[in-house]
Order: C-alpha cells, then sequence, then structure tokens
C-alpha cells in the first residue's frame, strides 16, 4: 500500500514537474517567454534602472540554486562556443573529440569520389563514414607541419569561405599574431598568380607575398584558389569529404567538411600548433639575438686587448 | 658555407621560388647564422590576402566591437531586450557617411553591397549605445558612441534638419513675412491678425509694415457684409435668427489687404483676381481676421494675383496651424509649376506647327 502511496506521489511530482516555477528555474538565459516579467513602461532612467536590478535578481536566484542538483553546470559541460574560443591541443586530440564534432559523417555514397575510398570507413545509410583512425594522425601530422612552418617564420593563411567559417579563420589567424593571416570572404582570383596588379609592384618586391602555408577549410569552394597555390609551389592543407578527391591539396584531412564545429576544431587545432610554433622562432630570435649580442662584446674585448 | 656562396653566384639565374633562400638542412650546420639570407618582411595585415585589407580590417573592427558590447550589455542586464523595453527606446537617427565618403575612410571602393554591410554592422552598434544610453549607462554608451562617430557625416545636423521646410518667423508685433510665386510674378506677403474692439485699439498702427502710405479712409475697407448693402436696411432679412437677450453679438472685424500700396479692388479691378486671394481666407474662415501687406513685382494680374493667393495661404497656416490640412486638401499650398511653354524650333509657337505642305 505504501509503495503505491508513493508511486502515486512520484507519479503526482512528475506530472507537476511542468509547473512554471520549475520551468523558470531551468531556463538558461531566461528567454522572455518564458520569465514573465510586469510589463511596465520604462520612461525614466530609474525605470531602467530597476528593469537591470530584477533581473540581476533573478539570476542570483537562478545561479545560487544551480550549485544544488546536477553536477554537470555551464562550466563543465562542452557549450557550442568552445569550439571556437577553447580549442583543443594537438597531442590532447582523441577520436572521441572528432566523433563529438560529428567529423566522421561523409557524403551520400553516390557523390563519393573513388580517391577517397582509403579514407572511408564504410557506408551506413547511404552516408559515407570517414575512418577517423586516419584522419587524426593525419591531422597531427598537418599540425606538425604547421607548427614547423611557424618555427621557420613562415606565414600562414587560413581560407574559410563560408559565413560560418568565418570566425573560425580570424580567430586561428590572430592565434598566430604576425604570421597568421585569414581569408574569410572571397578568395579573389589572381591573389597568387597576378600579384603585381592585386597588391603593386612594390609590395612584391619589398614582401614576402607568397605565403609559405595555406589550410583550406572548405577546398571544394575554393578550387581557383587550390591551383593558383599548386601553379606558385605553396603547399596547402585541406579539410577533405568523402566527395573531394583528396589529391588536390598537399596534406589532406579527411573530416566532414559541411560541420561548422568540425571545422572550428580543426582550425583550432592546427592555430594550437602554429602558436607553438611561432613561440618557437620567437625563443630562436632571442636566442640568436643574445648570442649575437655576446659575440659583439667579446670581439669588442678582443680589440681592446690587441690596442693594448 | 660553400653552398650559400654557390646560390648566390647563382642569383641571376635562379627562378623565383617561395623557397627562395632555401638552404639543406644538411649544409646548414657549418654555416653560421649570419650568412643564412634573411627573408623578406612579411605583410602586416592579417587580411592582406583577401585583397582589401582596409575594408575587412574595419569589418573586423566593427565586428568585434559589437560582440563586446553585445557582452557587456549582457552582463548589464539589457539584452536580450523584451518588447516592451524595446518599445520604450527613442527613434534612433544616426546620418552615416556616404558611399564615397565612406569609400575614402575605409581606403577602398565600395559596392552597394559592401557599403550596406558595412552600414549594417554601424546600425546594430548604435542599436547597443542607444540602449546603453537611455538605461543612463554612460560608459558604455560613450565608448560605443567614439566608434559610430568616425563613420557619421561631420553636418549631421544639417542633414536631419535638411528635410524640413523651416517654420515661418513671427517677428515682435506679430507679423508673418511669406513668398508666393505664380507663373513670373513673385509676391512678399505681410500679414498681421486683426485687434478686435474689445482688444488694443493699437491694431492700426500695427497692421502695417516696412514702407506704408497714410492710413486709408474708410472707404478703403473691404467688410463683406457692407458690400452688397445699399440703402434699405436688411438686417432684419440678413441675420439668421434674432439674437437673444444674453448673447453678444459677434464681433466681425474689418481688415485691410494692400497691394503695392494700393488696396485690393483698385489693383485687381477683376474680380476673379479677387477671388483668388480671398480664397483662403474664405475656406478657412478667417475672412475678417487678417490684415495683409503685399508686394507683387513680375508678371500680370494672373501671375501677381496667384502669387499674392498664395503667400497669404502661408501666411495663414502659420498663424492657424489648424487650417493647414484643409488648405492642402484644396491644393491652395502648392505653388502652381504651371508656366509658358517655351518656343520649340521647327514649329511657329510652342505647339503650333508650321503650315503642312504636302512637298
Amino acid at each position: 500500500m505504501s509503495s503505491s502511496i508513493l508511486r502515486s506521489r512520484l507519479g503526482a511530482a512528475a506530472r507537476c514537474s511542468r509547473r512554471p516555477a520549475v520551468t523558470r528555474i531551468c531556463t538558461r538565459g531566461y528567454p522572455a517567454a518564458a520569465v514573465p516579467q510586469e510589463e511596465r513602461p520604462l520612461e525614466t532612467p530609474d525605470d531602467w534602472t530597476q528593469f537591470q536590478l530584477d533581473r540581476a535578481e533573478f539570476k542570483t536566484l537562478v545561479d545560487h540554486f544551480s550549485n544544488y542538483g546536477s553536477t554537470q553546470t555551464r562550466d563543465n559541460t562542452w557549450q557550442p562556443h568552445h569550439s571556437l574560443h577553447r580549442p583543443v591541443a594537438p597531442t590532447q586530440l582523441t577520436l572521441s573529440t572528432l566523433l563529438a564534432a560529428g567529423a566522421h559523417l561523409g557524403h551520400s555514397k553516390s557523390l563519393m569520389n573513388p580517391n577517397f575510398i582509403p579514407y572511408a570507413y564504410g557506408v551506413r545509410a547511404g552516408v559515407t563514414v570517414i575512418d577517423l583512425d586516419h584522419t587524426l594522425p593525419l591531422l597531427r601530422r598537418a599540425a606538425k607541419l604547421v607548427r614547423s612552418v611557424a618555427a621557420n617564420d613562415g606565414t600562414i593563411v587560413f581560407v574559410g569561405t563560408r559565413p560560418d567559417l568565418r570566425s573560425a579563420v580570424r580567430k586561428a589567424a590572430s592565434r598566430m599574431e604576425e604570421q597568421g593571416f585569414h581569408v574569410a570572404d572571397r578568395w579573389l582570383p589572381g591573389t597568387l598568380t597576378n600579384k603585381v596588379q592585386m597588391f603593386g609592384a612594390q609590395a612584391v618586391l619589398k614582401q614576402r607575398v607568397v605565403p609559405d602555408l595555406v589550410v583550406f577549410l572548405n577546398p571544394l569552394q575554393n578550387m581557383p584558389a587550390i591551383r593558383e597555390c599548386a601553379m606558385e609551389h605553396v603547399p596547402t592543407i585541406g579539410i577533405v569529404d568523402s566527395n573531394v578527391d583528396p589529391r588536390i591539396v598537399m596534406y589532406p584531412i579527411p573530416a566532414n567538411d559541411e560541420s561548422t564545429r568540425t571545422a572550428e576544431l580543426i582550425a583550432g587545432v592546427l592555430s594550437v600548433a602554429g602558436r607553438e610554433g611561432v613561440a618557437l622562432r620567437k625563443e630562436e630570435d632571442l636566442k640568436r639575438q643574445r648570442r649575437a649580442e655576446r659575440m659583439a662584446a667579446r670581439q669588442r674585448d678582443y680589440e681592446r686587448v690587441a690596442v693594448e | 658555407m660553400f653552398n650559400v656562396l654557390r646560390q648566390q653566384a647563382r642569383a641571376p639565374l635562379r627562378r623565383a621560388y617561395a623557397t627562395q633562400g632555401y638552404v639543406p638542412p644538411a649544409a646548414a650546420n657549418n654555416i653560421g647564422q649570419s650568412m643564412i639570407p634573411r627573408f623578406k618582411p612579411r605583410p602586416v595585415s592579417p587580411t592582406f590576402y583577401t585583397g582589401l585589407p582596409s575594408y575587412f580590417e574595419n569589418v573586423n573592427t566593427l565586428e568585434s566591437a559589437i560582440t563586446t558590447s553585445r557582452n557587456i550589455l549582457q552582463n548589464l542586464q539589457l539584452l536580450p531586450l523584451p518588447k516592451f523595453a524595446r518599445d520604450a527606446l527613442p527613434e534612433s537617427t544616426p546620418v552615416w557617411k556616404g558611399k564615397d565618403e565612406l569609400g575614402f575612410q575605409v581606403e577602398t571602393k565600395l559596392t552597394t553591397a559592401r557599403y550596406r554591410r558595412l552600414v549594417g554592422l554601424l546600425t546594430q552598434l548604435e542599436e547597443f549605445r542607444k540602449i546603453a544610453d537611455t538605461a543612463g549607462c554612460v560608459e558604455v554608451a560613450e565608448s560605443i558612441g567614439d566608434v559610430t562617430v568616425l563613420f557619421q557625416r561631420e553636418n549631421r545636423d544639417a542633414v536631419l534638419a535638411g528635410g524640413k521646410k523651416k517654420p515661418v518667423q513671427f517677428d515682435k508685433y506679430g507679423r508673418t513675412y511669406t513668398i508666393g510665386r505664380r507663373k513670373e510674378s513673385s509676391a512678399r506677403v505681410w500679414m498681421i491678425p486683426v485687434q478686435g474692439k474689445s482688444q488694443k485699439p493699437a491694431a492700426a498702427a500695427a497692421s502695417s509694415v516696412p514702407s506704408v502710405q497714410a492710413p486709408l479712409p474708410p472707404a478703403a475697407e473691404v467688410n463683406e457684409s457692407q458690400n452688397e448693402a445699399t440703402s434699405p436696411d436688411l438686417t432684419p432679412f440678413l441675420s439668421p435668427k434674432p439674437l437673444a437677450k444674453t448673447e453678444e453679438p459677434t464681433e466681425v472685424t474689418a481688415t485691410n489687404i494692400i497691394i503695392n500700396n494700393v488696396p485690393l479692388i483698385k489693383y485687381f479691378p477683376h474680380s476673379l483676381d479677387r477671388e483668388r486671394i480671398m480664397r483662403p481666407f474664405r475656406l478657412a474662415g478667417l475672412v475678417g481676421a487678417y490684415n495683409v501687406f503685399a508686394i507683387a513685382r513680375g508678371g500680370g494680374t494672373t501671375g501677381q494675383s496667384g502669387a499674392v493667393a498664395l503667400g497669404v495661404a502661408k501666411g495663414i497656416v502659420a498663424h492657424a496651424p489648424e487650417v493647414q490640412p484643409l488648405l492642402k486638401k484644396a491644393k491652395l499650398l502648392r505653388r502652381d509649376p504651371r508656366a509658358v511653354e517655351r518656343k520649340k524650333t521647327g514649329r511657329r509657337k510652342a505647339r503650333k506647327a508650321f503650315t503642312w505642305v504636302r512637298r
């Protein structure tokens, strides 16, 4: 009898979970529809201040109760912005990370490029599954390349011409400080093959216009750019999907090119490696500078001794 | 060392590879670091390879500013803003620079799409500034304003006021000065409300104007009710109903309408011209309410009467703004654009053709 009472109480509790009070506490980001607020007109700055205080009060309440209940919080769970702002280091990259990002989802079987077969795990429900056992080492190889190029004072261009890739390439380039560049909108044809007209003769003579490495987050939409890089002997890294021939780029990374999360993950990994390379380069420069100073000091000492 | 010397000797024959100055690793151990040729400097801007570095730098800066402001406003609980709060925001009137001016500023020839993209970002930033400003967060609003002001026109106030017509000024005596034009004529019209008998008697002196003759004899007054009145006393027949004992008779004031120092009936002997000038008064129901002094130049009778009529209509609207929709509906506030059509070559007059000849 007691168990039936308990069961009915649990049932009641489950049914009651749709009460507005519970919904209030559970809503993160409290959209206006879920949070009923007094709709009084805001006329004076004091009205606005009160409005802000009411909201802050509600937020404090939510934050306070968030400490109880589930141990999974906003900070210790993956949030969508983490793929952009918390990049993974190449050494910490795992198959699970790639899987969670959906990097294994290729295109349909009918669109599969025959040259991609070595990188395909198989087909399921008409969709090609990319073999992440190949993706992971190839990604780490690409990361090593980026690190080496950066350590040797090379310039790296991140190309991602879709709107959702814009922030990823910007962030990746900014991580590499002076050695990182990005193309977030259209790659203008002739950037490398028609550089004198594009940048001016002075720039071509005085500056290093041709980059040392180009990373493509969506190579299929940037075939002219890939062709130009080949013509100018610029090594390329690219995310190749199952409908793409992996040989178009020098260092293919077989992964899902349609997923923003995957692209952000890969750009993040490469840019972290690039950041390490930039740090190595700066260290080298510093050492060289110190050595040069020491040698110059020693030379001066010798000269002084010779004179005496 | 020898490798490097060999490379330098071959310099004229060397093709321009991206890896110019490459030294194979095996030989690198014997070379002093100072002998490895250093590369040329890198491009400075991270948007160098886009082809429009300055434009995309500006776009990126604005996008960063938008992201930062959004975060700040979210922390201040001002975003997302519910509808009732958004309705309480004032209207924003930013006046962004034109395509050419903005293109000059970002050092790029702007197409419409690029210009619109920039203006879209600026509008979003201005929206955030407005929210911060209305809520009283002064520092945030000012810091955002520092960014948006760089892209606004200098003559912002002039542009905002440009579309609106200047209001008619009243001088210290309460006179309005308006101008009317029709065909080749232009008229300058001064108007002042007529003071009734109950008010100060200074009306007659103040009614006229810059250059005026001696006050006119009573015979020149235009009083509509007296125009058709002759010797028999028809007042019992004219008035609609007898006034009650307590009711005050409606005071009908008499006006002076003077054009080029000549009274109206003398200047415009044709009744059509006089009617044209009286029409705005009639429609507004203000027939005896204003004294009018006009100086008309150019054209003929029709042109001058039309010009005075337009000036009078504008003056009435200045004195009694509630009448504006009425006069607008009656098209009395419209400067009549009709003018004499020019003569064309190959025709005798504007439209009249020469006699047609078969051969």
